[in-house]
C-alpha cells in the first residue's frame, strides 16, 4: 500500500524538486541517495543509462522502486535493486555509503536519518551530535599524537644512534674477525706440522699393539674351542659325536630359567630348531649360548642382579654424553671436530708411561698445538656469531625512522583472569597459565603487516607452539599511539591466534595522523 | 552440539581419520530381548483369539486371547491377554494387546500421540469358520483369524495391505515373580533360565531387571509392497534393506560419538513408523513403544533374500516386505495406517502424533552458531561480520560455554556479564540469540537448580531410589526426571523472564544431550534400571510405583522439549511462538522441536547422509530438520563449504555449526571467490523465506512433510521408489543438491512422464520435460533446483541483513506454466512470530494463472492482515503466446501494466503491478 501509494502521488518531476529542497544544503539538485561526485550522471532532462552502459530508460524510472538496471544505478535511493548503494551526506559528520538493502529496513544506519525516509521519525538526524563527539574525539587523538610525538622524536634520534653504533660494532666485529681468522690459520698449519711428526713416531707403538691384540684373540679362541669340546663330550653320553634332545634335556646348565627342567623353548635356545646338533655347531652357536651359564654354574661370576645394574649405569653413561653433545651442537655447529680429537688424545695420554721420551715429547707439543687451535677456533666463532646477532638485528625494520629500534627486547607483561601474557618487542611471545604450567610460546617476531600504507600498524609473531591438533599459534599485535609503551588488551578471537593492543609513543606521528585525518573526510 | 568429543578426543588424539567405536554399542547379541527373540520362529502362532469373548463397542473390538501349549494332546491355556482393535478416522486403526492380569501394570508410551485418537465407527460384519470381519465407516476391512491369530487389513480399494502376526512372531512375555533358588536338582534349569532374565551385563555396566524379561515382537507384512521407509533416525538410505545377513536396524536415542554413515546402528533420535510403497498402494504402521527396539526387515526383492524363503512365502512373487518389531517392554500397541497414497499415510502418522505448529518465521532463516562464540565481543563481531560482508543472518547461537561453568539458566559472570544488552544489540538488527539448555544438572553445592532438585526430589532415582549421578559436560550431574509433574512445572518456570534473566522473547532454546547423553552411562546414556516417576496408585508399591528408564528411553527427550515449549509459551503468556531445537527425537518431537543431525563431519559422505536423513525424519512426522552446515568435526575445505551452504539452503533447518577445536569458518573466513558463492546460496534462501514459511503453515494444517520423496507426488513412477539424493519442496520446488567433490554434472531425475510434467531451471527459467535422468551441468556455483510448471512460487527478492526485516517488502511472483499453460500456487502471510494468526490475523491466498487472468484470492476468507507488502514483478516462465496487454484490477480501479518478453527462454516479465497484497486483486490479460 504504501509503497503503491508513493509512487502515485510522486510523479518524478516533483520528485525532483522535493529533492531540492531536501539537499539544498549542497546545491546541487541530485535524486534520493546520489553523492555529489555522481550527481551528473542524474540529468532529469534526459534518458537515464544505467551506469554499466546496458539499457536507457525514461528518467521517471529512476528511483521508481523498481529494478531495470543489472548494475543497480537506477535506483541509488530505494532498496529495488540487490547490488545497489545508497549515499547518505550526514551533514555534520562523515558522509556514508550503504547496501540498498539497507533502505527502509526499519533499523537506522545513516546518522542524518534518510536510509528510513518510509519513517522518518524513527530516525532522527543526530549527525550533528555523532560529529561533535567524533571531533572531540579527534581532537583528543590529535593532542595525544602531538604528546606522544615529542617522545618519538626523542627514540628516533636514539633509535638511529643505536642503529649506527650497531653498524659501528659490526664493522669492528668484521676487522676482528678477520684477524681471528689469520691467527686460526697460522694455529692450524702448525698443528698439521707438529701432528704429521706425533703420527709417525706413533706409528711404531700402534704396529706393535695391533699385533698383541691379534694374538691375544687367537689365544682366547682356541682356549674356547678347548673348553667346548670339553663340554660336548661331558654332554655327549653316548658318545655318538652327535647332542641329541635327550641328552641336552638331562643336563642342568641348559635349564635357563632354572625351573628344573629343561623344556622347548630352552631346546630352541640352544639348538634352534633341529633335534640334535654335531660337535662343530655346538662349538659355532650352542658354546657361546652355554658359556655364561656355566660360569653361573661354576661361580665365576653373578650376572642377575649386577648385570641388570651394569647396563643401567652403562646407559646413563651413555645417556650423558650424548645430552651435552647435542647442546654442543646447538650452541655452535662448528665444535663437532675437537671432541673426537680431546678423546684421541685422551687415549694416548692414559698410557703416558709406555712411550719414549722423544715420542712423549712430540705428544705433548702436538696436545698444546691442538689446544691453541681449537681456542683460535673458537675466537672465530664466537665473532662470527655476535656478527650475526647485528646483522640480525640491523636487517630488522624499526620503522621508517627506526622509532621502534630501541624497544627492541623490552618486554611487557599484561595480566588477565587466567594468564600472564609477555611480549618482547621483536623477539618472541609468551603466554603463562597463573595456575603454574609451562610457558608457551605465542609466536616469534615475524614482520609487520599493517595493511593500507599503515605497515607499522600491525606485528606479527609466528611460528609458536603449535596447538594440539591445530596450526602453530601465532600473534597479532596491533600498535598504536599512547604515551607510555603497554598492553591493553589480549584476545583468543582465532584458535590459537593471539590479537594484542599495544600503545608506544613510537606510533604517534603527528603529521601523519593528520594526514589520514583530512583523506578520511574526503570521503 | 557435540558429544563427549572434549574428552575422547584428547585421549584419541592421534588417530586421524573418525570412526564410532562400535564397542561402545550393543550388537543385537549384546542386547538381551533382541538375542532372546530375534531367532524366534515358530510354524504356527501359539496366541489365539478366544471366539466366544468378542464383544464390539462403540469403535472398539474386544476379546481374549490366550496363549496355549501346542505341544500336549490337549491344549491348554498358558496365559491370558485382551485384545483391543480400534477403528480411528482417516483409514486408521489400532490393535493393543496386553496381559489380561499382569503383576503389575505394564508401560504405555506417554506423550507420542497428540492426544486421544479420533474415533470412527466399527462393525461387525461376521463371525464365521473362526473368522471375524469388521469394517470401518469408510471402507476399510479387518478379517481376523483366531487360531492361530492373524489380522488382515484391506484398503479401500479391497486390497490386503496389511497383514499382523503372518510370520507368527507375535509375542508379549508375561511378567512373572522372580523364583527364589531351591536346592531341587529339576528346578535347576528354570533357575539358570533365570539368571539371564533378571540381570544383564554389558562391558562394566550392570543392568537389574527387576521385572525381569517383559520383550513385546510383532510382524508386520506389506504383500503388495516394492520398498518399505521410515524408522528414522539411521545413516542408511531412506528405503530400508534386508537385514537377514546383518544387524537388525535399532532405535535408542544415543549420543554416538562419531557416527558412522550407511548404517542401521541407533544414533539420537527413534521413531518407530515403517511406510510400504508400491505402485499399487501405500500403508503404515506406528509401533507405539517407547522402549529400545530393534526392526528386522526382509524384502522379498533383495537379491540377498534367498528364493526358497521367496518361494515359500509369496510363492515366488517378490513383492513384498516383512518388518518386525521387537521392544525390551510395554505392550502391543500398534497403528495401522491404511493409506493408500503415500501422501494419504504420511498425513494419517501425524493426525496421531500431531504436526508441527507454525514456526517463528526468523526460524526458517538461516542460524549461525559454534561451540562456541566465547563472549558478548565475540558475538558482536561475529553478528558485524555478516553486514560487514553483506550476508544476511537471522541468528546467532550460543553453546554451553555461555554458561557460569556448565551450569544451565546462568550465564558466565565475566564472558556474558551483559545478556541484555547483546542481546538488544542483535534484535536491533532484527536478529534473534538462541542458547542452550541441556537436560543434566551440575551438582554443585550452591547451584539453586542443584539444591532445589536435591531438596524437593526432582532429580531421576537410580536402581536404589537415591538420586542418580553422572558424568556429563559439568562433571557429575543428576538429571531432572520430566515424568513427574512436578518437575515440570519447576521446570517450565525457570522460563520464566524473572527466572532466567537476560533472556526475552528474542532469545529461544536449543535443548542437547537429552538422549540423555551419559558420559560413563552404558552406551553412554542411563543404565536402564534408573527409576522415573510413576504416578502413585492404590496398591502398587515397590516395583511397580516407579518406571524404569527401560520403559521410557526413547521419550525422556520428548518430555524435555515439552517442557521447554511450554516454559517458553508460558515465559510471555503464549503471546510468542517459540523456536526449540532438540537433538533426542522420538515420534512427536514435531509439536515441540525441530531437529538436527547431530555430530556429523565435515565429509562428502555426511553431506550426501544429511539429505536422506531429513527426508526420512520428514516423512516421520518431523519436517523442521537440517544437518551442521560445514560439519560439525573437521574443517571443510572451500568447495565442500560451497556445496553444503547450497544444500543447506534447500533444507528446512538452515544451520552453520562447528566443534571448539576445528578451525574458525565463518563465510567471510573464506577466500572471497567462496564467501561470494555462499553469500549467494544464502540469499537464495532468504528470496524463498515466504515460500517456506508458506510450505511450513500448510504443514502445520494438513501434516504432510515439507521436504518430500519424489515419489509423494509421483507414487506411480517405480524409479523414484529408491531415489534419496534428490525431494521435492511441497510439491513445488525439485532439488538435486550437489553432492559429490568435484562434480562438474549431474544426473538429475525429472518425474511426471505421464502427466506431462515440465521442469522449469530456476536459474534460467529453461524447461525440462519429466523424462528421467536428464544430465546437468554444474559449475561450483549452481545448485540444480526446478520449479514444477503448474506452480506458482512467491519471493522476495530485496534480501536484507535479517529475514525480519523484509516483512514489508514486494513479491516477485514467479509462475511456471505447465502443458495447459496454466499454473497456481499459495502465500500465506502474518506478523510471523505471535499467535495473532490463531485469530484470523493471516492471509492466505491463492495465486491462479490462466492465458485469460491472472487472479489473488483468499482461501480462508475470514483471515486478514494488513500486510504493506505488494507485488513488484510477475515472472511468466514457459509462456509460448504472450499477451498483448494487460491490466490490473484491485478494489475497483484498473491500472495498465507494462510487460517485456525475453524470447530466448520464454519468459515474460509483468514491470511493477504495484498491486497490495493485503487485498485480493486480478490482472486481464488481451491478445
Amino acid at each position: 500500500m504504501f509503497y503503491s501509494a508513493w509512487d502515485k502521488q510522486l510523479g518524478s518531476s516533483i520528485f525532483i524538486i522535493l529533492l531540492l529542497v531536501i539537499s539544498a544544503q549542497s546545491d546541487v539538485p541530485r535524486p534520493r541517495g546520489v553523492s555529489l561526485s555522481k550527481a551528473s550522471l542524474y540529468s532529469p532532462t534526459k534518458d537515464f543509462t544505467c551506469f554499466d552502459g546496458t539499457s536507457t530508460i525514461p528518467f521517471s524510472y529512476v528511483n521508481d522502486d523498481y529494478c531495470d538496471c543489472f548494475d543497480g544505478s537506477d535506483e541509488p535511493g530505494t532498496s529495488a535493486c540487490l547490488n545497489g548503494v545508497f549515499h547518505c551526506t550526514n551533514a555534520g559528520h562523515r558522509p556514508q555509503n550503504i547496501p540498498s538493502s539497507r533502505v527502509n529496513d526499519g533499523v537506522c544506519d545513516c546518522c542524518d536519518g534518510t536510509d528510513e525516509y518510509a519513517n522518518q521519525e524513527a530516525c532522527p538526524d543526530i549527525c550533528e551530535e555523532l560529529g561533535k563527539e567524533a571531533r572531540v574525539k579527534a581532537q583528543q587523538l590529535a593532542e595525544l599524537h602531538k604528546a606522544g610525538n615529542s617522545i618519538r622524536l626523542e627514540l628516533i634520534e636514539k633509535g638511529n644512534k643505536k642503529r649506527n653504533d650497531m653498524a659501528e660494532q659490526l664493522s669492528q666485529l668484521e676487522k676482528d674477525k678477520f684477524e681471528a681468522q689469520k691467527m686460526k690459520e697460522e694455529k692450524e698449519s702448525l698443528k698439521n706440522d707438529l701432528e704429521a711428526k706425533e703420527n709417525e713416531a706413533l706409528q711404531v707403538y700402534r704396529d706393535a699393539e695391533e699385533k698383541e691384540r691379534q694374538q691375544k684373540a687367537e689365544l682366547e679362541k682356541q682356549q674356547q674351542e678347548k673348553e667346548a669340546n670339553e663340554q660336548f663330550i661331558r654332554f655327549d653320553s653316548n658318545n655318538d659325536g652327535v647332542l641329541s634332545a635327550d641328552e641336552i634335556k638331562v643336563v642342568n646348565v641348559f635349564d635357563k630359567n632354572k625351573d628344573g627342567e629343561v623344556d622347548a623353548e630352552e631346546l630352541k635356545y640352544f639348538i634352534g630348531e633341529k633335534d640334535s646338533i654335531d660337535k662343530e655347531e655346538f662349538i659355532d652357536i650352542t658354546y657361546p649360548l652355554l658359556k655364561p651359564l656355566l660360569m653361573l654354574e661354576q661361580g665365576m661370576f653373578r650376572p642377575a642382579e649386577n648385570e641388570e645394574e651394569a647396563e643401567e649405569s652403562e646407559h646413563d653413561d651413555e645417556e650423558d654424553p650424548k645430552i651435552t653433545d647435542m647442546e654442543d651442537l646447538g650452541e655452535d655447529e662448528g665444535h663437532d671436530d675437537i671432541p673426537e680429537d680431546d678423546e684421541h688424545h685422551e687415549e694416548q695420554t692414559d698410557d703416558t708411561k709406555k712411550y719414549d721420551d722423544d715420542t712423549q715429547k712430540l705428544i705433548d707439543e702436538a696436545t698444546e698445538a691442538r689446544r691453541q687451535l681449537a681456542e683460535a677456533e673458537r675466537a672465530v666463532r664466537e665473532i662470527e656469531s655476535n656478527i650475526r646477532l647485528f646483522q640480525q638485528n640491523l636487517e630488522k625494520d624499526y620503522g621508517l625512522q627506526q622509532e621502534f629500534a630501541t624497544l627492541d627486547g623490552e618486554c611487557i607483561e599484561y595480566e588477565d583472569k587466567e594468564y600472564v601474557y609477555k611480549l618482547c618487542l621483536f623477539q618472541k611471545v609468551t603466554q603463562k597459565s597463573k595456575n603454574g604450567g609451562m610457558e608457551i610460546g605465542l609466536g616469534d617476531w615475524g614482520e609487520w603487516v599493517g595493511e593500507d600504507g599503515n605497515k607499522y600498524s600491525v606485528m606479527k609473531y609466528t611460528n609458536g607452539i603449535a596447538c594440539w591438533n591445530g596450526p602453530n599459534r601465532l600473534t597479532i599485535v596491533n600498535v598504536s599511539c599512547g604515551l607510555e609503551t603497554k598492553i591493553t588488551s589480549v584476545t583468543e578471537p582465532f584458535r590459537c591466534e593471539y590479537k594484542m593492543n599495544l600503545i608506544t609513543p613510537a606510533a604517534c606521528d603527528d603529521s601523519n595522523y593528520t594526514q589520514q585525518q583530512s583523506s578520511h573526510d574526503e570521503l | 552440539m557435540k558429544t563427549l568429543s572434549l574428552l575422547l578426543v584428547v585421549a584419541l588424539s592421534i588417530t586421524s581419520s573418525l570412526a564410532v567405536d562400535r564397542n561402545n554399542f550393543k550388537t543385537c547379541e549384546q542386547s538381551g530381548f533382541c538375542k532372546r527373540l530375534r531367532p524366534f520362529k515358530s510354524e504356527k502362532s501359539q496366541y489365539a483369539l478366544n471366539l466366544d469373548t468378542v464383544m464390539v463397542h462403540g469403535n472398539v473390538l474386544g476379546a481374549e486371547v490366550v496363549t496355549q501349549d501346542n505341544q500336549g494332546e490337549k491344549k491348554h491355556v498358558l496365559w491370558r491377554y485382551t485384545l483391543k482393535l480400534s477403528a480411528l478416522v482417516d483409514g486408521t486403526f489400532r490393535v493393543e494387546l496386553d496381559e489380561s492380569e499382569p503383576l503389575y501394570p505394564r508401560y504405555r508410551t506417554q506423550l507420542a500421540l497428540d492426544g486421544e485418537p479420533k474415533e470412527d465407527s466399527l462393525k461387525l460384519i461376521s463371525n464365521e469358520n473362526g473368522k471375524l470381519t469388521v469394517a470401518n465407516s469408510q471402507g476399510h476391512k479387518v478379517i481376523i483369524t483366531a487360531d492361530p491369530l492373524k489380522f488382515e487389513f484391506y484398503n479401500k480399494n479391497g486390497d490386503l495391505a496389511v497383514v499382523l502376526n503372518d510370520n507368527n512372531q507375535l509375542i508379549v512375555e508375561p511378567l512373572r515373580v522372580k523364583r527364589e533358588k531351591i536346592g531341587d536338582d529339576d528346578e535347576a534349569a528354570a533357575v539358570e533360565e533365570d539368571e539371564s532374565a533378571w540381570s544383564e551385563n554389558f562391558k562394566s555396566h550392570h543392568d537389574s531387571k527387576p521385572r525381569g524379561n517383559e520383550a513385546v515382537s510383532l510382524d508386520v507384512a506389506f504383500p503388495e509392497a516394492n520398498q518399505v521407509y521410515g524408522i528414522p533416525q539411521h545413516t542408511d538410505n531412506f528405503y530400508l534393506k534386508t537385514t537377514t545377513s546383518g544387524e537388525p536396524y535399532r532405535l535408542y536415542n544415543l549420543d554416538v560419538f562419531e557416527y558412522e554413515l550407511d548404517s542401521r546402528m541407533a544414533i539420537y533420535g527413534a521413531v518407530p513408523v515403517l511406510y510400504s510403497h508400491s505402485k499399487r498402494h501405500s500403508a503404515g504402521v506406528f509401533w507405539h513403544n517407547s522402549a529400545e527396539t530393534w526392526v528386522d526387515v526382509v524384502n522379498y526383492a533383495d537379491e540377498t533374500v534367498v528364493s526358497s524363503l521367496v518361494n515359500l512365502v509369496t510363492g515366488g512373487r517378490k513383492t513384498r516386505v516383512d518388518a518386525r518389531f521387537m521392544s525390551e517392554s510395554g505392550v502391543i500397541d500398534v497403528f495401522v495406517l491404511l493409506g493408500d497414497k503415500p501422501a494419504d499415510v504420511f498425513r494419517q502418522y501425524t493426525r496421531l502424533t500431531g504436526a508441527a505448529p507454525l514456526p517463528p518465521k526468523f526460524s526458517l532463516a538461516y542460524h549461525q552458531s559454534r561451540w562456541n562464540y566465547a563472549d558478548e565481543n565475540e558475538v558482536r563481531s561475529v553478528d558485524e561480520g555478516f553486514d560487514a560482508n553483506d550476508i544476511p543472518a537471522d541468528v546467532i547461537w550460543l553453546d554451553i560455554e555461555y554458561t557460569d561453568r556448565k551450569k544451565y539458566f546462568t550465564w558466565d559472570p565475566e564472558k556474558f556479564a551483559h545478556p541484555t544488552e547483546m542481546v538488544a544489540n542483535l534484535t536491533a538488527k532484527g536478529r534473534k540469540l538462541v542458547v542452550i539448555i541441556d537436560p543434566h544438572i551440575k551438582r554443585e553445592a550452591g547451584y539453586f537448580l542443584h539444591e532445589d532438585a536435591t531438596e524437593q526430589g526432582l532429580y531421576v532415582k537410580n536402581k536404589d531410589g537415591n538420586d542418580y549421578e553422572g558424568w556429563c559436560w559439568p562433571g557429575s550431574s543428576s538429571y531432572l526426571d520430566f515424568f513427574n509433574p512436578k518437575v515440570m512445572d519447576y521446570y517450565i518456570k525457570r522460563y520464566q523472564f524473572d527466572n532466567f534473566p537476560g533472556t526475552s522473547k528474542d532469545v529461544h532454546i536449543w535443548n542437547d544431550m537429552n538422549e540423555p547423553s551419559v558420559f560413563n552411562g552404558p552406551e553412554i546414556t542411563m543404565p536402564k534400571d534408573c527409576r522415573h516417576y510413576k504416578p502413585p496408585q492404590d496398591g502398587h508399591e515397590g516395583i511397580s510405583s516407579y518406571w524404569e528408564h527401560r520403559h521410557v528411553h526413547n521419550e525422556y527427550g520428548l518430555f524435555h522439549i515439552s517442557g521447554t515449549h511450554q516454559g517458553m509459551l508460558d515465559r510471555d503468556g503464549g503471546r510468542y511462538r517459540p523456536f526449540v531445537l532438540t537433538r533426542s527425537t522420538f515420534a512427536g518431537t514435531q509439536r515441540y522441536a525441530a531437529v538436527w543431525t547431530g555430530d556429523n563431519s565435515a565429509e562428502w559422505g555426511f553431506l550426501e547422509a544429511s539429505v536422506r536423513m531429513c527426508v526420512s525424519l520428514a516423512a516421520s512426522g518431523i519436517s523442521h530438520c537440517g544437518s551442521d552446515v560445514g560439519g560439525f568435526f573437521k574443517y571443510p575445505e572451500e568447495e565442500l563449504m560451497t556445496r553444503w551452504y547450497q544444500a543447506g539452503a534447500y533444507q528446512p533447518f538452515f544451520r552453520a555449526h562447528s566443534h571448539i577445536e576445528t578451525k574458525r569458518r565463518e563465510p567471510w573466513l573464506y577466500p572471497a571467490a567462496t564467501m561470494g558463492r555462499i553469500r549467494d546460496a544464502i540469499r537464495r534462501r532468504y528470496a524463498l523465506m515466504d515460500f517456506w514459511y508458506t510450505l511450513f503453515y500448510e504443514h502445520s494444517i494438513d501434516g504432510l512433510p515439507v521436504m518430500r520423496p519424489l515419489f509423494q507426488e509421483f507414487p506411480q513412477e517405480e524409479e523414484t521408489f529408491t531415489i534419496d539424493d534428490t525431494y521435492l519442496l511441497g510439491d513445488r520446488l525439485l532439488v538435486r543438491p550437489v553432492l559429490s567433490e568435484g562434480a562438474t554434472s549431474v544426473k538429475v531425475y525429472f518425474p511426471g512422464k505421464d502427466s506431462k510434467t515440465l521442469w522449469y531451471d530456476t536459474d534460467s527459467y529453461q524447461a525440462y520435460p519429466g523424462n528421467g535422468y536428464t544430465t546437468i551441468d554444474v559449475n561450483i556455483a549452481k545448485t540444480p533446483v526446478y520449479q514444477r510448471g503448474g506452480t506458482v512460487i512467491p519471493r522476495k527478492e530485496r534480501v536484507r541483513r535479517a529475514s525480519t526485516l523484509m516483512a514489508d517488502d514486494p513479491y516477485t511472483i514467479v509462475v511456471a506454466l505447465d502443458e495447459q499453460n496454466k499454473a497456481s500456487g499459495t502465500l500465506y502471510i502474518d506478523d510471523g512470530e505471535t499467535f495473532d494468526y490463531k485469530n484470523n490475523k493471516y492471509i492466505y491466498g491463492r495465486i491462479t494463472y490462466t492465458p485469460d487472468n491472472m487472479t489473488y484470492k483468499f482461501i480462508d476468507k475470514n483471515a486478514h492482515y494488513p500486510t504493506r507488502s505488494w507485488v513488484e514483478r510477475i515472472v511468466i516462465a514457459g509462456i509460448k503466446n504472450p499477451p498483448k496487454s494487460a491490466k490490473l484490477v484491485q478494489e475497483g480501479k484498473v491500472t495498465p501494466l507494462q510487460m517485456t518478453l525475453h524470447r530466448g527462454n520464454d519468459v515474460l516479465v509483468v514491470r511493477k503491478p504495484a498491486a497490495a497484497m493485503a487485498k485480493e486483486w486480478e490482472i486481464h490479460f488481451t491478445y
